[in-house]
C-alpha cells in the first residue's frame, strides 16, 4: 500500500519567485514614497508623466516593490473609474531591445498586433494611439534596464523619457519605473536623458540579517504548515542569504529548496541540515581538494563540528561545543587535543576557507559575548563522510 | 449587397471564423490563415467592411480588422457561426 504522502508545505507557490506578497517587510516606506511619486495617476491622470528609477542589489526586492505598487495603483485607479495599466517588462528577457519591449506593451492591448512591418519608433507611437484611442495610461517598468541602455545606447532611452514633448496639449498616458542595480549604468546615457531620469530615485539597501528573518518569517507562515519551520532553520536561512549579499529571492528560494529535503526525508520539521543539504545544492559542491589542504587538527575539529550538527540538529554551536566535539574525536582518532588559542587559529582558517561561518553573538541572559559557528553551505552528513575518509588516510 | 451575395463566398466565411476565433488580425495574417493571398483577402475584408460586417482600425501602416459588434449583422453573422460549429462538434 501506498504510504499517505505528506508535506511541510502548506501552500510552496507563495515562495515562487513570481509571487508577489500584500505585505512587504522593510520597504513600506519605499512603496509609500513610490505612491507618492505617482499620486498624480489617481488625482489628475494625463496632467503629468512620471520617470523613476529603482536602483538596488540583487533579491533587494526592486522586482517585488515595483509589482506590489503596481498591483496597488491599478485596483486603487479600477476604484476610481481610471483605465490604469501596470506593465512589467524585464529588457534582459527581451535582449535589450525597445522594439521588443514596446511590442509586449501594445500586446496588452491587442495581443494580435502583428510582430512585423514597422519601427520600434512607429510602435511607440502605435502605443499612444492605442492609449489615446482606449483613453488608457501605462505605468510600464522596465525591469533589468541595463540591457536596453546596453543594447540601444541613449537615443532610445531619450525617445522614451521624452515622448511627451512630440504630443504638446495631449494627455500623458505612459510613466516609467526604471529598474537596475547600479546607478553607474546611467553615466552611458547623454546629459540630458541622465538628468530626466536621476530626479527620482529610491535606493533600495541590502537587507539585513534581522530584515531577512522578517521576510524569511512572513512566507514561512505563507508557505508551511505550523510549526514546521523551527526559528534555527529561519536563522540559518537569513545568516547564508546576508553573506549573499542580503539576498532576500536566495534566502526564500533555499527555503523552499529546504522544505523539499524536508519532505523527501519524510520529515516533519524542516531542520538545519534540510537547509544545508539545500544549500550544497545551490552551491558547487564542496570540492574533495580543499578539505585535503587541511592540517590535521584543521580536519579533526572540523570533523566534531560536523558531527556535532549532525547529531544535534541545531543551526548554531558555540565554541565551547565545537571544542567539546573535538575534543571526543581527538580521542576517538588517538590524538592529544591542541589549545584553545590554537582552535581559533583554526577556526579563522576554516572560516576563509568557506567551511564554517562565524559571527558574534551578544549572550541572552548573561554578560558578554560569545562566538557561534554554522555551516553555511555544506551538509554535515557530507562533511562528516568526507572528512572522516581523509583522516583514515591521515592518521 | 444581398445576403446571398456576401456570404457565398469560401473566404469571406472563412474570414469570419478567423476573426471571431481570435478577436482581431492584420491583413497579412488574416491572409495567411485562410490560405489566401493578400490581394483578395484586402478585397473581401473591403466587402464585409462595407456591409457592415467587419471595421478596421489603422496603426501606421498596420490594419487590424475585427468584427464590427455595433452592427446587428455582425451579431447576427457571428450567431449563426457559433451555433453552427457548435452543432459540428456535437455530431462529432
Amino acid at each position: 500500500m501506498m504510504s499517505q504522502y505528506k508535506s511541510v508545505f502548506k501552500d510552496e507557490t507563495k515562495l515562487d519567485i513570481n509571487y508577489v506578497p500584500y505585505k512587504l517587510p522593510h520597504r513600506d516606506r519605499e512603496l509609500r514614497l513610490l505612491t507618492e511619486f505617482f499620486s498624480f495617476i489617481l488625482h489628475a491622470p494625463g496632467k503629468m508623466a512620471q520617470r523613476i528609477v529603482i536602483a538596488g542589489d540583487v533579491g533587494s526586492g526592486k522586482t517585488v516593490l515595483s509589482q506590489r505598487f503596481g498591483m496597488n495603483a491599478t485596483r486603487e485607479a479600477e476604484k476610481r473609474g481610471i483605465n490604469l495599466h501596470y506593465v512589467h517588462v524585464n529588457c534582459r528577457e527581451y535582449r535589450g531591445s525597445l522594439f521588443l519591449i514596446l511590442y509586449h506593451a501594445v500586446s496588452v492591448f491587442h495581443p494580435s498586433f502583428p510582430k512585423r512591418g514597422y519601427s520600434a519608433e512607429e510602435l511607440l507611437q502605435i502605443l499612444l494611439q492605442v492609449l489615446d484611442e482606449q483613453d488608457a495610461y501605462v505605468i510600464l517598468t522596465l525591469d533589468e534596464f541595463e540591457s536596453l541602455i546596453e543594447r540601444e545606447g541613449t537615443e532610445a532611452v531619450y525617445k522614451l523619457t521624452r515622448l511627451q514633448e512630440t504630443r504638446v496639449n495631449k494627455p500623458q498616458r505612459l510613466s516609467l519605473i526604471c529598474v537596475m542595480r547600479n546607478l553607474k549604468i546611467l553615466e552611458k546615457l547623454d546629459a540630458s536623458t541622465r538628468s530626466t531620469l536621476q530626479s527620482n530615485v529610491i535606493h533600495l539597501e541590502k537587507y539585513s540579517k534581522r530584515q531577512l528573518v522578517d521576510i524569511l518569517s512572513d512566507r514561512v507562515s505563507l508557505a508551511f504548515k505550523p510549526l514546521t519551520v523551527p526559528e534555527d532553520t529561519v536563522s540559518l536561512i537569513a545568516d547564508i542569504a546576508s553573506s549573499e549579499g542580503g539576498n532576500a529571492r536566495f534566502g526564500i528560494e533555499l527555503l523552499w529548496r529546504a522544505g523539499k529535503y524536508a519532505d523527501a526525508d519524510d520529515l516533519n520539521v524542516v531542520t538545519p541540515e534540510c537547509v544545508r543539504k539545500a544549500a550544497s545544492s545551490i552551491y558547487a559542491v564542496m570540492r574533495k581538494s580543499e578539505a585535503a589542504y587541511l592540517s590535521l587538527h584543521e580536519k579533526l575539529f572540523l570533523l566534531g563540528i560536523a558531527r556535532f550538527f549532525k547529531e544535534s540538529e541545531r543551526a548554531y554551536a558555540s565554541l565551547a561545543e565545537a571544542e567539546q566535539a573535538y575534543a571526543v574525536v581527538c580521542e576517538e582518532f588517538n590524538v592529544k587535543p591542541r589549545s584553545h588559542t590554537q582552535l581559533w587559529k583554526y577556526l579563522r582558517t576554516l572560516s576563509a576557507v568557506g567551511f564554517v561561518k562565524t559571527e558574534v553573538s551578544e549572550n541572552i541572559g548573561s554578560r558578554g559575548r560569545s562566538t557561534i559557528i554554522y555551516l553555511p553551505r555544506i551538509s554535515a552528513h557530507e562533511l562528516e563522510k568526507e572528512l572522516t575518509a581523509l583522516l583514515e588516510k591521515d592518521v | 449587397m444581398k445576403l446571398e451575395d456576401v456570404l457565398s463566398s469560401r473566404l469571406r466565411i472563412r474570414i469570419i471564423k478567423v476573426l471571431i476565433q481570435v478577436g482581431e488580425l492584420n491583413v497579412s495574417e488574416i491572409a495567411r490563415r485562410i490560405n489566401a493571398n493578400y490581394k483578395s483577402t484586402s478585397m473581401h475584408l473591403k466587402i464585409l467592411e462595407d456591409e457592415g460586417v467587419l471595421q478596421h482600425k489603422t496603426y501606421g501602416r498596420i490594419r487590424l480588422y475585427r468584427l464590427n459588434q455595433s452592427s446587428p449583422r455582425a451579431r447576427a453573422v457571428q450567431n449563426l457561426v457559433e451555433i453552427w460549429e457548435h452543432a459540428n462538434k456535437g455530431e462529432r
